[in-house]
């Protein structure tokens, strides 16, 4: 399933990227190569040989309407500056500037390349000007959607990266944490306390195996909202099934019950993120997140085992391996 | 209510100094060797990281693409008339959407419905709780299988989409149960 899902994304990803190209390429709804009528006040009066001068830019609305075919706020004034050399007058316009569409996506696109939204200025200016009408055209945009996904995919490559070794710390600390425990006999106490709980979830996990422990102790730290602790937790507990798998590259049914546990999350305390999100609101809310997390997780539960059961994903199942540790319990 | 969320701040405040104090504190009374034994179980830290990136790198590039083609905000607006017909607010649907794929993006979301409509509107009560009802399955799947290279998820996906389903009904469920 995850293989269709998985190639279902990037195709459709390259699909919707093209069309969208194709479409803008065929509305031309970037003008590449004409000029958008502009206004550009100087500050101070224009001086042919000044490299650089402050202006405001003014775009009409009708203009901009016609021009670009998009919808345009009313008042369009922008600061800016405009530069010149031997190849012409260039006009800039701020970074703060809030743009309408098109423009402010031709600005992200050519981002790369200028660090402002650059315009070549058609036609020049007299000397003394305070005031000038001429033509600015942008730079060509070509392929928006195509160079985004492409974007996206290095971007999140990195941010993946980033994610997984920022576990590094926490994820240390707790399977030191956890290795000493079972070292000391704590995990198999907590075995004997939760077994009657957890047994009808996991009947597949012999009596008194390690992995009942490490999953109540994910399960306690998912509650309490303690994203940090509960990740290496239910990798650990992840761990202590995988002993139970003779085929370690598939999932047991146990393990893709923990997943479905795991991804309902039984919630107390409400994830640090959406705290901060809603403030003081929260405190409403706290009451019927607890009821819906424990619908959906209930549901999640209950979906793992029925899918167990039918005839896509039956036999797929690997055969568990005799079990050692828990056979004086 | 108040008083539930104390206790429960307090005791989610208490139980990680608590246990990062206890286990040591208990394999010495059980006479183990602390120091040796948690070095060498945080040694695995650094591998389990490792081990999880490329389905990390795998799972989060094909979402940020499909995010950024275009394609999402069409399967929202196709989806629209289809879950509006078992009752789901329109405007919850780009939240029913992201939620399973990515979790700063259904922040993101519930920050956007805030700006739109307002902190006690009951749309907001509904994606919040959404939010806080499930996790984010395939950045779970990727990172509990990845740990331990489960490349055949079986039937993860579809019972981790039936919690996330379960959890969009729940919410606007007991949303509007609570708040009208």
């Amino acid at each position: 399933m995850l293989n269709y899902i998985w190639a279902g994304l990037i195709i459709l990803s390259l699909l919707f990227a093209g069309v969208s190209d194709i479409r803008d390429f065929a509305r031309d709804t970037y003008r590449n190569g004409e000029a958008l009528p502009v206004t550009v006040d100087f500050e101070s009066p224009y001086d042919a040989s000044a490299r650089r001068q402050a202006v405001t830019v003014h775009i009409s609305e009708t203009d901009y309407e016609s021009f670009y075919n998009a919808d345009a706020p009313s008042a369009m004034v922008f600061e800016g500056t405009l530069f010149q050399g031997e190849q012409g007058r260039e006009l800039r316009f701020a970074n703060e500037a809030s743009l309408p569409e098109p423009l402010s996506t031709i600005r992200d696109f050519t981002a790369k390349r200028d660090p402002e939204l650059a315009a070549t200025l058609n036609g020049a200016p007299a000397a003394g000007d305070s005031s000038f009408t001429g033509g600015a055209e942008f730079r060509p945009v070509h392929f928006v959607k195509m160079n985004a996904i492409g974007g996206a995919a290095f971007d999140f490559a990195e941010t993946a990266v980033t994610i997984a070794l920022g576990l590094i710390g926490i994820l240390a600390l707790w399977l030191g944490l956890l290795r000493i425990a079972e070292a000391a006999g704590m995990i198999d106490v907590l075995v004997k306390i939760v077994q009657p709980v957890l047994r009808p979830i996991f009947p597949e996990i012999p009596k008194g195996h390690p992995a009942m422990g490490m999953i109540a102790l994910n399960m306690t730290a998912n509650m309490l909202g303690l994203g940090n602790a509960a990740t290496p937790l239910g990798i650990k507990a992840m761990e202590e099934l995988q002993t139970l798998n003779s085929d370690p590259e598939t999932a047991t049914n146990a393990e893709v019950t923990l997943l479905a546990l795991a991804t309902g999350s039984v919630q107390l305390v409400p994830p640090t993120l959406l705290v901060a999100v809603m403030g003081l609101q929260i405190n409403q809310l706290i009451f019927g997140i607890i009821i819906a997390t424990t619908i959906s997780t209930t549901c999640g539960v209950i979906a793992a085992k029925v899918l167990s059961r039918t005839r896509w994903y039956r036999d797929s199942e690997p055969p568990a391996i005799a079990d050692q540790t828990g056979a004086e319990a | 209510m108040e008083l539930f969320r104390t206790i429960l701040n307090l005791v989610s405040y208490l139980v990680v100094p608590m246990l990062i104090v206890g286990f040591p504190l208990y394999g010495l009374i059980k006479k183990v060797p602390v120091y040796e034994e948690f070095v060498e179980g945080a040694k695995e830290g650094f591998k389990v990281a490792v081990m999880i990136i490329p389905y990390l790198v795998a799972i989060l590039f094909a979402i940020a693409m499909f995010r950024a083609s275009g394609a999402m905000d069409f399967l929202i607006d196709g989806l629209r008339p289809v879950l509006g017909l078992i009752g789901v607010p329109p405007e919850m649907i780009p939240m029913a959407i992201v939620r399973p794929l990515t979790g700063s993006g259904s922040a993101a979301i519930v920050l956007d419905m805030i700006n739109q409509y307002g902190e006690d509107s009951i749309l907001v009560k509904m994606a919040a709780t959404m939010f806080g009802s499930t996790e984010t399955t395939f950045y779970v799947i990727a990172v509990y299988f990845g740990a331990v290279n489960i490349k055949k998820t079986r039937h993860a996906v579809p019972a981790g989409l039936v919690a996330d389903f379960a959890a969009l009904f729940a919410s606007i469920w007991v949303v509007r149960l609570l708040f009208s």
